[in-house]
């Protein structure tokens, strides 16, 4: 039996141009449908969204960053798991991965209000893609119903095939390289890396030491493995602010958004307010 | 005993409660949840045999190599070969089902009025093919087509001459090229990425901008002056009123460019301002020089030049075939309807969908999409090297497409012909250069490779790639003229490159789920304007310019320079316009 592995990412701000490929791959690879036309930003579905953060300054001063936020991946007191009800969710000791089983959920949503980081997703629709779309969808990951929440699962269905893959060829564990999910692949920058954070020698591993290396929240305790890195104090200082002040990060920041504590609204309520 | 209603309702509330302790309730829930899951609202994906093809992504010039991952045939997912993929790339696959697209239509009615108006063409009109991404093998064909009639002209928008080297750059400077954003290919210009020093000069803090060593936050329009003035032809005095920077920083990006080289200037379309420039800071030859094409079939050599919209008459185009069947450069259609007669002009747009040039068109011909349509795409702007790449088919056409190259050559008289067999074979005559294959990962000198392998390789997706042309002379500097700067209204910029019309449904994570993207319907503005202008974020409103009006959705960012309007559109820019509550 391989030893236990503790999977991470290390996240490089200073590549991250915001094109959003990342979060159209991770839709394409987990079977995410696009928005239905009542959808937004509070009740639309994306595993890892990234965030315009800015440094609250005026034009010409303005410096914006992009911050992809995706599950971080608790390690320690995991919210989401300590509050469900239904055991829907558990941290895989194999891979150190939060896992999500849609058909256990009943759709509380006690664990969108315990996640600090808001990285998790209601389905409020059915799962819909135009006519002949369907064709597209990946075989490894089971569409959604409505009513249940889903997160980002570090692409577990590619966990699954690398280690078949492994199996296959008579290998008792699976190679670095060999597992990426999809958002790294994708990444045309080469911002994401992904690795085993207990491989101390590791690319994820070295970068997470690195100084200008932080996760978000930190000071919450949860024990984050995603792992961002900055050489820009400004957006540093950002991932640790609970509440943006006067020169802090504008709205459209993930920090901000914690601190506003913003829960998801309903489609019925958010049409309601016209 | 006698049992009382009381005893009822005890017995009924007991047997409630004693139910919520035993696992049929919790079981039921466990069971609907797993039965909803697999309802027939709920689509099953396909199952089937996974295989791995290789092509190339031609939504947009970078060409980028692709690896798709197909189920029974149907591509599920698309990655890069060499790198990342953009967004566009990463759904390409989606395209053939977006809601949008064209249903197959016969072509009769279009090729028999086409050839009624050619036949009725006076004297002084013309037949025009108007190619948006010149350079491909179909585009000589549309070219030998024009050539064939006596009348033909063969329009496409002004290309660059020359190629960049970005791996052997120290310093770009960048005059608001969008060097991050499908400008070049993103893979060769992010593993340039960490050799140089990126200077971005733009009004706007773009995405390119916010990740630049150093942004300039010049005035819209000023770039030309920057060019100038560090070319030591205009005063930096006078330069600076114009870019709206100091003094001091020209002089340390004129003294930076000079030694930190090689120095590299670019801008969105390598204009002869630009190349006059960096042949000036001594780059040629080094980080810039001629751009190569892939040989090309002798015979072909025949064909029509490459006009451009600007110098063709005005009222002169009877006939006007559009191929935009490969997205590329937007020319306004106010521009393009000048040059059409006044009189029953034919408009044939060749299209995958109907948002384009084809709202203006008298007939749409629908074409294949990517990953369906068979072309090839010509070197990128930062390919030293000629090659020769195609987009292979990942999944066959509906009946009913239309081929624009084949019909274009009907048109003309000339037989069919796999234009693109022949063209490859000429390459392989040729006998030099590098084959590339991607499913193994190497790279075999021509010479080595049989022929009939070679047109194997390229369908399967490898890629030819030539030799790096030798610089030779430096083109003759060119005499600046400063431009002039549009002090009146609002100046209207497009955000971001220039993207395929029409993208995958799944956008949507972008601009409505998110609001990482400015939707195709916004306009940013800076919040001083918009309070002038008398509109808020997400208020409607119009954009007026003097290509037209739009209704357009308000978003304000002070990371766009006062004064300045940022559009999601390329139709919508213009030098001056202004944003008024709808």
């Amino acid at each position: 039996m391989s030893a236990p592995k503790k999977y991470g990412m290390s996240i490089d701000i200073d590549r991250c141009t915001g094109c959003g490929a990342c979060m159209v791959a991770c839709a394409v690879e987990n079977n995410i449908p696009p928005a239905r036309p009542a959808a937004n930003e509070r009740n639309g579905i994306t595993w890892i969204r990234v965030f315009k953060l800015d440094n609250g300054e005026d034009y010409p001063g303005k410096r914006s960053a992009f911050i992809p936020v995706l599950c971080q991946q608790c390690g320690e007191h995991t919210p989401c798991v300590s509050v469900c009800p239904q055991q829907a969710v558990d941290v895989d000791p194999r891979t150190g991965i939060v896992g999500q089983m849609p058909e256990r959920c009943l759709g509380c949503r006690y664990c969108m209000a315990a996640c600090p980081y808001h990285a998790r997703y209601f389905n409020w629709w059915d799962p819909q893609w135009p006519p002949g779309m369907e064709k597209t969808l990946n075989p490894d990951v089971a569409p959604r119903m409505r009513g249940v929440v889903e997160k980002c699962n570090f692409c577990h269905g590619r966990w699954h095939a690398a280690q078949e893959r492994a199996a296959a060829a008579g290998k008792a564990d699976i190679q670095p390289g060999d597992y990426v999910p999809a958002c790294v692949e994708a990444c045309p920058t080469g911002a994401i890396a992904f690795g085993d954070l207990n491989q101390s020698d590791g690319d994820v591993a070295r970068a997470s030491r690195r100084p200008e290396s932080f996760r978000l929240l930190e000071r919450l305790g949860t024990d984050p493995k995603i792992y961002y890195r900055s050489r820009r104090p400004w957006v540093r200082k950002a991932a640790q602010d609970s509440r943006p002040a006067s020169k802090a990060p504008q709205a459209s920041g993930p920090v901000s958004q914690v601190a506003q504590a913003s829960r998801p609204v309903s489609p019925s309520k958010e049409a309601s307010r016209g | 005993m006698k049992t009382t209603r009381r005893d009822i309702f005890k017995f009924v509330g007991g047997s409630a409660l004693g139910v919520l302790f035993t696992p049929a309730p919790w079981r039921l829930i466990t069971d609907t949840a797993l039965w909803s899951e697999n309802w027939p609202g709920i689509p099953r994906p396909a199952t089937g045999e996974i295989t791995a093809k290789f092509t190339h992504c031609s939504l947009c010039a970078a060409g980028c190599a692709v690896r798709a991952r197909c189920v029974a045939g149907q591509p599920v997912s698309l990655a890069g070969v060499r790198g990342g993929l953009c967004p566009f790339g990463v759904t390409g696959h989606h395209l053939p089902y977006h809601p949008a697209r064209l249903q197959p239509a016969a072509a009769s009615e279009a090729s028999a009025a086409v050839r009624d108006a050619i036949a009725k063409c006076g004297p002084a009109e013309r037949v025009a093919v108007l190619d948006l991404r010149p350079g491909r093998t179909a585009s000589w064909t549309a070219r030998r087509a024009m050539a064939a009639l006596n009348n033909g002209l063969y329009i496409a928008p002004p290309q660059s001459k020359v190629a960049v080297d970005l791996a052997k750059a120290k310093t770009v400077l960048s005059l608001g090229a969008p060097l991050f954003e499908r400008w070049g290919t993103p893979a060769n210009v992010f593993r340039a990425r960490d050799g140089f020093r990126l200077i971005q000069a733009e009004p706007v803090e773009s995405r390119t901008a916010a990740l630049a060593d150093l942004w300039l936050p010049i005035r819209p329009g000023s770039e030309e002056a920057l060019a100038l003035s560090l070319a030591g032809r205009q005063p930096f005095a006078q330069a600076a009123e114009i870019t709206g920077l100091t003094v001091e920083q020209l002089r340390s990006l004129q003294n930076e460019l000079k030694d930190n080289g090689p120095p590299l200037v670019v801008d969105r379309g390598m204009s002869p301002a630009v190349v006059s420039l960096n042949v000036q800071l001594g780059a040629w030859g080094r980080t810039i020089g001629p751009r190569a094409e892939a040989p090309v079939f002798h015979e072909w050599r025949e064909a029509a030049p490459v006009t451009e919209l600007a110098s063709v008459p005005d009222r002169s185009i009877r006939v006007l075939l559009i191929d935009e069947s490969a997205p590329g450069e937007y020319l306004p259609w106010e521009t393009i309807e000048k040059k059409l007669v006044p009189e029953n002009p034919v408009v044939a747009v060749f299209a995958w969908a109907a948002n384009g040039y084809a709202r203006n068109a008298n007939y749409v011909l629908p074409t294949a999409v990517y990953p369906e349509a068979a072309d090839d795409i010509p070197a990128a702007i930062d390919s030293p090297a000629p090659v020769f790449r195609m987009a292979v088919p990942l999944a066959a056409a509906p009946a009913g497409m239309v081929n624009p190259s084949e019909f274009i050559a009907n048109l003309a008289g000339m037989p069919p012909s796999d234009a693109l067999h022949q063209r490859a074979a000429d390459i392989y005559r040729a006998a030099r250069g590098t084959l590339v294959t991607y499913a193994d990962g190497k790279a075999v000198p021509v010479k080595e490779v049989k022929p009939d392998d070679f047109w194997k390789a390229l369908n399967a997706g490898g890629c030819w790639i030539g030799e790096v042309p030798v610089a030779g002379a430096a083109p003759a500097i060119r005499a600046f003229v400063a431009p002039p700067v549009s002090s009146e209204g609002l100046v209207v910029l497009a955000g971001g490159s220039p993207a395929p019309a029409l993208a995958s449904p799944l956008f949507t994570k972008l601009y409505q789920e998110s609001d990482l993207l400015l939707p195709p319907d916004s306009v940013a503005l800076h919040p001083q304007d918009a309070a002038r202008c008398g509109v808020a974020t997400g208020a409607r409103a119009i954009l007026e310019t003097a290509n037209g009006k739009w209704p357009v959705r308000v978003v304000t960012d002070s990371g766009v320079r006062p004064g300045v309007i940022l559009a999601g559109r390329p139709e919508m820019a213009g030098a001056s316009g202004k944003v008024v509550p709808a």
